[in-house]
């Protein structure tokens, strides 16, 4: 199984986990501006943002080692992908803790965090049939 | 959303053009010419919510009002999809305080102000209270002197001429008063307040509030005699209370004087009386006490001022010398030895047979405010020198120590150096035309003191600095006379204050700025 769709759906990844973020970070300052956002629930919500900014960090790094071929020996070639698809399961509860259980859930929230999820989703089965095919 | 109505305003009767008001009927409604509130919805920022429509439908006959209840949509990208946060979208109603609950909300709303956040953002409730128990008190300007028992008593008179005992001594305060105490003989032990034991009983308390307490020590006892003479007695520790000798009473107390000593703490460490003692016969009903309090600071020595900070008019100006040997640290002090023992400028003082020779030094202290001039004559015969004439018109110009600075402010201390203003000192001669005989005899003439002053701090409150003293001698040749003549010429000195305030500036206030800043705890579990 060629990897190459899962690596173009790596880097779009990339790319819109960038925005997203982004986007999540505006719109956290817009609501905290516009409506009232007190210091309690503001917290919790930036630190889970930059928690699986993190999260996203750390799962797309192991996702392009496995794509570059592994470093040093032999190790087993699936296992950083495991980890991705582990760390992936973690970064799915975020967003939609981001999707249903933020204190403000805008609109435009609910669009890019489905889109999101969706990415997720895809991913996952790519890695779990790449996965497969090695065992 | 269908039930609320705002214009809704009289119970049980139908408002007019209010469609939504539920007690109207169809009849009422088509009378109405339009609908006043023509909309109810909830939050519209949400992105879906209910919305009343009310509408009168004019066309139909009679009209009538159409009511929709329908689901209005934010098409707005950023409406609120969900919320959380309960008290986001609807106002919260209050706890109705209950045993239970009736402590936490005490504490959370008892005091002057609170926040709306959540119960945890309570940070400053605890800061409100400090404890005062350790709390360092001190005397401020014009709290009354705490004794043992109550205040520092200085008798004064209230309403008429008589006594009263509740007067306290205020710190920093310095009173005289003097009223009547009714006192007889048959009395003489009885009265309290006639014996010194009175005035000394009680200690001072050293700061308010404290366990310090300073004795008050006997520091002088005077006694008058019937006929108004006073003797000063030598040992002051004995306590002299009143008793009957003679048919007089006698240690009688007529008047007090405290001299309290302070720190620059606000603490009193040194308190002490002096006394009159005096003795009033068969026939005296009543005595006139006086009683006085005054305060001097620790380490300096008192010196009356002139002025807190700004001269007051009428007051005598101050001066000093510096010392040998300036400049030095600060613990060398101006020495106080001035043109008269007060500190004070003085200027030659006209005399009733102005005869310059003859003035005996009068002097008087120059007042800040008042100009004034002053003179004599002064009778030249042939027989005088030009050089000790020189000299004594000098002295008696300018007095025997004319000083070298003066107190810019009335309460300029000496250990202040940069308070004092030195005395610049001109010559001029009378004569614009020297002529070639220089060696003809310059005798001084006039003396002139020009005080310039200004007014310094609030304008609401201005002080008066002095800024600049010049005195300017004024010298006229003296021309040999024949033997056996004699002239007089006129010798003045005069002292002037200008004002040299500069006006007023008016200040505006800054133009106002935005202020376009994020919340600063925005980054709270980060920062």
């Amino acid at each position: 199984l060629s990897s190459v769709p899962l690596q173009i759906l790596f880097y779009v990844n990339g790319i819109y986990y960038i925005f997203y973020f982004l986007a999540t970070l505006a719109m956290i300052v817009y609501k905290s501006q516009v409506f009232s956002y007190p210091d309690d629930f503001l917290g919790p919500d930036l630190a889970l943002l930059f928690i699986m900014a993190i999260l996203e960090v750390l799962r797309l790094s192991l996702a392009f080692c496995f794509l570059r071929g592994s470093k040093g020996n032999l190790t087993e070639e699936e296992a950083p992908l495991g980890l991705s698809l582990v760390i992936t399961v973690g970064s799915v509860i975020l967003s939609v803790y981001f999707l249903v259980w933020q204190t403000y859930v805008l609109k435009a929230d609910v669009i890019i965090n489905a889109v999101l999820l969706f990415t997720y989703g895809l991913e996952s089965v790519l890695k779990v049939i790449a996965i497969a095919a090695f065992v | 959303v269908a039930k609320l109505c705002v214009c809704d305003l009289l119970v049980a009767q139908c408002d007019v053009n209010c469609c939504c008001d539920p007690d109207c009927s169809a009849a009422d409604f088509s009378l109405f010419t339009t609908c006043s509130v023509p909309i109810v919805t909830g939050d519209n920022r949400l992105c879906s919510q209910k919305a009343a429509i009310y509408s009168l439908d004019v066309e139909a006959n009679p009209p009538e009002r159409i009511f929709k209840l329908i689901d209005q949509v934010n098409p707005s990208v950023f409406c609120i999809h969900a919320t959380n946060y309960k008290q986001a979208v609807s106002f919260s109603s209050p706890e109705m305080p209950t045993s239970e609950n009736f402590d936490r909300l005490l504490k959370q709303f008892g005091s002057a102000s609170f926040s709306a956040e959540p119960d945890s953002w309570n940070m400053n409730t605890d800061a409100q209270n400090p404890s005062d128990a350790n709390e360092t008190y001190r005397y401020e300007y014009g709290v009354p002197i705490q004794t043992v028992d109550a205040f520092l008593r200085l008798p004064s008179p209230v309403v008429s001429s008589w006594c009263s005992d509740a007067n306290p001594a205020g710190f920093l305060v310095n009173q005289a008063t003097k009223c009547i105490r009714s006192v007889s003989v048959e009395k003489c032990g009885n009265v309290q307040a006639v014996s010194m034991l009175f005035y000394i009983n009680s200690s001072i308390l050293a700061v308010p509030k404290s366990s310090q307490m300073v004795n008050i020590t006997v520091q002088s006892i005077a006694v008058q005699s019937l006929n108004g003479m006073r003797t000063l007695l030598n040992g002051s520790d004995v306590l002299r209370l009143p008793m009957i000798l003679d048919e007089l009473c006698i240690n009688i107390v007529l008047g007090v004087s405290y001299h309290i000593t302070y720190t620059d703490a606000g603490e009193i460490i040194e308190a002490a009386a002096s006394f009159a003692l005096g003795a009033i016969n068969k026939e005296a009903l009543s005595i006139q006490q006086r009683f006085e309090i005054s305060f001097t600071q620790v380490n300096t020595k008192p010196v009356p001022l002139s002025g807190n900070p700004g001269y007051v008019v009428g007051l005598p100006i101050r001066a000093g010398f510096r010392p040998q040997g300036y400049p030095f640290p600060v613990e060398i002090l101006f020495a106080p030895i001035n043109t008269n023992k007060y500190s004070q400028l003085t200027i030659l003082q006209s005399t009733s047979n102005q005869d310059c020779l003859a003035a005996q030094g009068a002097r008087t202290p120059i007042l800040f405010g008042y100009n004034m001039i002053s003179g004599c004559k002064l009778r030249i015969t042939a027989a005088m020198k030009c050089q000790p004439l020189t000299q004594t018109l000098l002295d008696l110009l300018k007095g025997q120590s004319f000083p070298e600075y003066v107190a810019s402010f009335g309460n300029s201390q000496a250990q202040d150096v940069l308070d004092w203003v030195p005395v610049t000192h001109f010559h001029t001669s009378e004569q614009r035309i020297y002529n070639t005989f220089q060696s003809s005899c310059q005798i001084p003439v006039s003396l002139e003191i020009e005080v310039k002053w200004t007014k310094y701090g609030s304008l609401v409150n201005p002080q008066a600095r002095i800024v600049n003293v010049t005195a300017a001698i004024t010298t006229a040749t003296l021309k040999q006379l024949p033997s056996g003549r004699e002239r007089t010429i006129p010798i003045t000195s005069s002292v002037v204050f200008t004002d040299i305030s500069s006006p007023a500036e008016p200040g505006y206030k800054a133009w106002p700025t935005i202020n376009a800043k994020l919340p600063f705890d925005f980054f709270f579990p980060f920062v």
